[in-house]
């Protein structure tokens, strides 16, 4: 018989860059779809201009994940659904963001090293 | 062009249209209504684009399950039958109230809170049953 050993926390995956953008767009509020799709396009400087099909495929799945909820807006905009981040979004968002900014220093270390 | 959005979105699983196709449907006029403005080369690149979207994003929601309870059969393959199950079911029911919360259903949450509860108690008899062996955690 196989020995089972017992499970720890598991390490989180890096994340796709749909569900970067989007943890990343709503870490300073909630925000709505279309909102989200500015925002997005925004922070990547008009690179990235999700589909819609794209945008609520990432917010499903996190969702489910539970790293986002839903939030009902009180204001007078014609959506007033909107999406934010949960404890564990955030967690995961901090978790990614500091993973790039190692990786960022690693980079521009061997990088400098090179030209030196 | 937003009727033909809205046809489109009868590909996706009931649960996702349930869901999310109204407001899917509203954030596609907003976003129609702005790449109307710069013209009919922007507005069909940016049609084409939203439907190839729909259809793969279409295409996910129905795999994603699939791939989920492929992963999920593999995760529970070296336990007993019945403490397998059990492991299921504390695992199913921390996911529907995970999801019940996120969707603010917490009269939902509680419910399943009292299922969970039971469900873990169950679990942790056939642990002692079956010994240290396969005391995972979930």
């Amino acid at each position: 018989m196989r020995h089972v050993v017992p499970q720890s926390a598991p390490e989180p995956k890096p994340l796709s860059e749909p569900v970067l953008l989007i943890l990343t767009s709503l870490a300073a509020h909630p925000r709505h779809g279309y909102a989200l799709i500015k925002d997005i396009e925004l922070l990547s400087s008009g690179r990235v201009r999700m589909s819609t099909g794209t945008l609520f495929g990432a917010l499903r799945r996190l969702l489910e994940d539970g790293w986002i909820e839903r939030f009902e807006q009180d204001d007078t905009s014609r959506q007033k659904q909107a999406y934010r981040l949960t404890g564990s979004g955030r967690r995961q968002l901090k978790w990614e963001l500091d993973r790039m900014r190692e990786l960022t220093r690693a980079g521009l270390a061997r990088l400098r090293a090179a030209e030196a | 062009m937003t009727r033909v959005f809205q046809f489109c979105l009868i590909l996706y699983p009931r649960g996702h249209r349930d869901q999310f196709a109204e407001e899917m449907s509203q954030v596609f006029e907003q976003a129609a209504a702005e790449r109307r403005a710069g013209g009919l080369a922007a507005y069909f690149r940016f049609a084409f684009a939203e439907i190839a979207g729909l259809v793969t994003g279409a295409a996910w929601a129905w795999i994603a399950p699939q791939r989920a309870a492929r992963a999920a059969a593999e995760k529970y393959s070296h336990l007993p039958g019945e403490l397998a199950d059990a492991q299921r079911r504390v695992d199913a029911n921390v996911a529907a109230m995970v999801h019940a919360i996120a969707n603010h259903q917490f009269e939902r949450a509680r419910q399943l809170s009292n299922e969970e509860r039971i469900a873990r108690a169950n679990l942790d008899t056939l642990r002692q049953k079956y010994g240290d062996e396969f005391g995972m955690t979930c």
